[in-house]
């Protein structure tokens, strides 16, 4: 899921200076789960600009599971939505940057041309839930969980290390930027020990091939039939 | 010889090491280095110079080896993996090869956060082993990292370092040196030995998989100066361990005499770091107190330093 913050009041009220009509938009996604754009978060934006004296042409608020992201899903409420959006003088989203961006593209391609804020910051990749969220992979486009016990070092480590702990593991086993986390790699070691694979510690992983994480990236999936 | 460093002459010939290190300036001024240099030249085989350590801006590494070279010694280029990506680390190599410096010491580099500069993007492309790996590449394979062909290869002595007291089980610390080794370190210089008993545990895994027949091992020592730096570094530098006989040591002496326990504690260190099998040297880290290393080395009776 893709994590992320609601930002603050101050910094959206000054993206709607000179603006007075805006609408807002949810997802039923990642932003339900992380309490920054479900359908109560929708709400309380709505009345916090409303106080502030902007007026809310339209609260779109997407059920569970819609996400903003997903245009076979979400496009049909911003169609139902269209002409509040024609009137606006800005478009609030209350989700993720890439939201944000299919949004902008999707009014695009109807000829809309409005201005789009994100009422949120991205974060990048979370998993666990339902309070409590942690990073565990960064998508670098070559998983390597399989020598390193199903820890990601490259995420879990600050200096994303491959080969093992710097020097500055704490005496606690704490990491060294960190000292409220455990070092990843003492958590590898402990894991590869159990499994009894603690042979591939000698692996030495190469240098990372970071061209595949070259940005932007686009996938292309086969068109066959899937349930929505 | 794989390079003309002095220090793999007197490693190579079988005998014990010293090096030293120099921190850098937080300025522009070469006479820090240069007064440094001059007080040790004699009393050690060659200086480290650090590369940005703990994160804060100072005066280029390689700046200030080419500086301390020119009162005649043999400097040792420390390389992090913090700031810059496999391209300009190779670049670095070839540069500091061309201009004639012997050795270079390959570490991961303390995080940006931990410095002057916590906003700044940290890079660690590479991590230290696969740094290493690359330079012995450079130097024995004469390919760079993506293989194409070195017509000059860069003749550098590989250096890397170990940390004995790091807050892992001790045999994963030797697997990494063990990786070090295997990734084509010369020489390792290790974490501030105070733990003598600690250490030892460790040289004796480090035995057992007769890694000290591979590499040579240079034991780092620091001279405290006063019960509060002891007690300072103990609690809050990640890595560092002093052993409670050696904080009371340095609280039970009157304030004015504490530097002088803190190098008598040194010394007797020293001394038992030279009877220790498979450690071929030490690496004295003075922090801010460089004067010292004349004392220490003659105290510690490793004068005169060959020469051949």
């Amino acid at each position: 899921m893709m994590g992320q913050k609601l930002k603050p009041l101050e910094e959206i009220l000054g993206y709607l200076k000179d603006k007075q009509k805006v609408v807002l938009m949810g997802c039923g996604g990642c932003a339900t789960l992380f309490r920054t754009g479900g359908e109560a978060e929708v709400d309380e934006m709505a009345e916090k600009l409303s106080k502030a004296g902007k007026e809310v042409l339209a609260r779109i608020k997407l059920p569970l599971d819609v996400y903003a992201c997903l245009l076979p899903l979400s496009s049909k409420y911003l169609r139902k939505n269209i002409d509040a959006i024609r009137n606006c003088d800005a478009f609030i989203a209350l989700y993720c940057g890439d939201g944000v961006q299919v949004t902008r593209s999707f009014l695009e391609e109807l000829g809309i041309f409005k201005p789009i804020y994100p009422a949120v910051d991205s974060l990048g990749f979370f998993g666990g839930g339902p309070t409590r969220f942690t990073e565990e992979c960064q998508g670098c486009g070559e998983c390597i969980l399989a020598y390193t016990g199903g820890i990601c070092p490259l995420t879990r480590c600050p200096k994303g290390l491959l080969n093992g702990p710097c020097g500055g593991v704490r005496s606690n086993g704490r990491c060294e930027v960190n000292p409220d986390m455990d070092c990843v790699w003492v958590k590898i070691y402990e894991r590869l020990e159990k499994l009894g694979e603690t042979n591939s510690f000698k692996n030495l992983l190469e240098a990372k091939d970071w061209s595949k994480m070259k940005r932007p990236r686009v996938i292309e999936v086969p068109r066959t039939k899937l349930t929505l | 010889m794989k390079t003309n460093s002095n220090l793999e002459r007197i490693l190579e010939n079988g005998k014990f090491a010293v090096t030293a290190e120099i921190g850098p300036p937080k300025n522009a001024d070469p006479e820090v280095i240069r007064r440094k240099a001059r007080i040790m030249k004699g009393c050690i085989d060659a200086f480290n110079v650090t590369d940005g350590q703990t994160a804060v801006v100072r005066m280029a590494s390689w700046a200030a080896c080419l500086i301390g070279r020119e009162e005649g010694i043999d400097p040792i280029v420390q390389m992090t993996c913090r700031d810059r990506n496999r391209i300009a680390l190779q670049m670095d190599i070839l540069g500091i090869a061309a201009l004639g410096i012997n050795n270079v010491l390959c570490l991961t580099g303390d995080y940006v956060t931990m410095g002057n500069h916590p906003s700044a993007k940290p890079v660690y492309d590479l991590d230290s082993i696969q740094l290493i790996k690359i330079i012995k590449g450079m130097r024995d394979d004469k390919r760079f990292q993506n293989g194409e062909k070195i017509d000059v290869e860069p003749r550098l002595y590989i250096g890397a370092v170990s940390n004995p007291f790091g807050g892992y089980p001790l045999w994963v610390d030797v697997i990494r040196l063990e990786k070090k080794v295997e990734a084509g370190a010369d020489f390792i210089q290790t974490q501030c030995v105070f733990n003598l008993e600690k250490f030892e545990e460790w040289m004796k895994l480090v035995r057992q998989k007769k890694l000290h027949e591979r590499i040579h091992i240079l034991a780092g020592v620091t001279p405290l100066k006063s019960y509060r730096m002891a007690k300072y570094m103990s609690e809050n530098v990640p890595g560092i361990e002093i052993p409670e006989r050696i904080l009371n040591r340095m609280s039970n002496v009157p304030k004015e005499q504490a530097s002088e326990e803190g190098i008598n504690i040194c010394v007797e260190i020293i001394e038992k770091l030279k009877e220790t099998e498979g450690v071929h040297g030490i690496h004295i880290m003075a922090i801010g107190w460089e004067e010292v290393v004349p004392e220490l080395v003659k105290r510690a009776k490793l004068l005169p330093r060959p020469t051949f």
